[in-house]
């Protein structure tokens, strides 16, 4: 039988945990840093843009629909790569699950035809966080469930109290707290 | 009283089956990957993927994309029994 002794035993279990732990990271959030990064850059230039130009100018919207084309390309080469790096059914099923939410985003907004600018900004932003909480609270990532609240909480607070500087306010707050979330996870997830 | 493998429990090993055992069924990792996250060698890991490997514990896929050649490493159900019983093992040192 093994001379294994009990100190040697905890610190094989402590690895074991340790590693178990890494993996769950890159397969939960794998990329998550780099989607944080890509979506924060769009809400800062793109609400930063609405807010300069304007709601109703037509660049704006040229400038907003550019970024989205560059954002979904963006995650789409980024879970690309990650899908090289780990080839799991959780990685197939996060990207399917926000596939459907694009196209459900890109519904509801044909649809439901909000009637000013604050309110289109309020009901995608919304709904974009609604995608991080849910994703997060299906894919176990307690981190994209707290982003996902947190920038919540300042979209209604700027919808509601502040509505003059929404646009601004979402590429500050909304935009700023997705890199820095991005930023943290680079740092602390390493 | 659990079976203590002497293959699983040298370090780096311990740490392969590890990580490929949090992967989850049918889950494949890239050697890169596996490499960056255990932080070792390509010659390092090579040498204790093929101990693992000559046990039936991991599997190994080479394969292309595009132009590139990459590696893919599962756990074996095997591979996967031997690590659970090592884990348990190691349990009951602890008492």
């Amino acid at each position: 039988m093994s001379t294994v002794t009990p100190e040697e035993a905890r610190e094989a279990l402590e690895a074991v945990r340790t590693t178990a732990r890494q993996v769950q990271r890159t397969l939960a959030n794998g990329g998550a840093a780099y989607y944080l990064f890509v979506w924060g850059t769009v809400w800062l230039l793109g609400f930063g843009s609405t807010y300069f130009l304007g709601a109703t100018s037509p660049l704006s919207g040229i400038i907003w629909l550019v970024l989205d084309v560059l954002g979904v390309a963006a995650s789409f080469l980024i879970g690309w790569r990650m899908s090289q790096r780990v080839r799991s059914r959780v990685g197939v099923r996060v990207g399917l699950f926000w596939l459907a939410w694009l196209v459900y985003a890109a519904l509801i907004v044909q649809f439901a035809q909000p009637t000013t600018g604050n309110q289109l900004s309020l009901l995608l932003s919304l709904f974009a966080m609604m995608g991080y909480v849910t994703s997060g609270l299906l894919f176990d990532s307690r981190f994209l469930v707290v982003v996902g609240l947190i920038v919540t909480v300042f979209i209604i607070a700027g919808y509601l109290f502040a509505p003059a500087i929404f646009n601004l306010w979402m590429a500050m707050l909304g935009g700023g707290s997705l890199l820095a979330a991005g930023a943290y996870i680079q740092r602390a997830w390493r | 009283m659990s079976d203590f493998d002497t293959i699983i429990h040298q370090p780096t090993r311990l740490r392969i089956m590890a990580a490929l055992n949090a992967l989850g069924e049918e889950s494949q990792m890239e050697f890169g990957a596996l490499r960056d996250l255990l932080e070792v060698t390509d010659g390092n890991l090579a040498t204790h993927l093929r101990k693992l490997e000559d046990a039936g514990y991991v599997r190994i896929t080479k394969t292309f994309v595009g132009r590139r050649p990459r590696t893919y490493v599962a756990i074996t159900p095997t591979g996967r029994a031997a690590f659970a019983q090592h884990v348990q093992a190691l349990q009951e040192i602890l008492g």
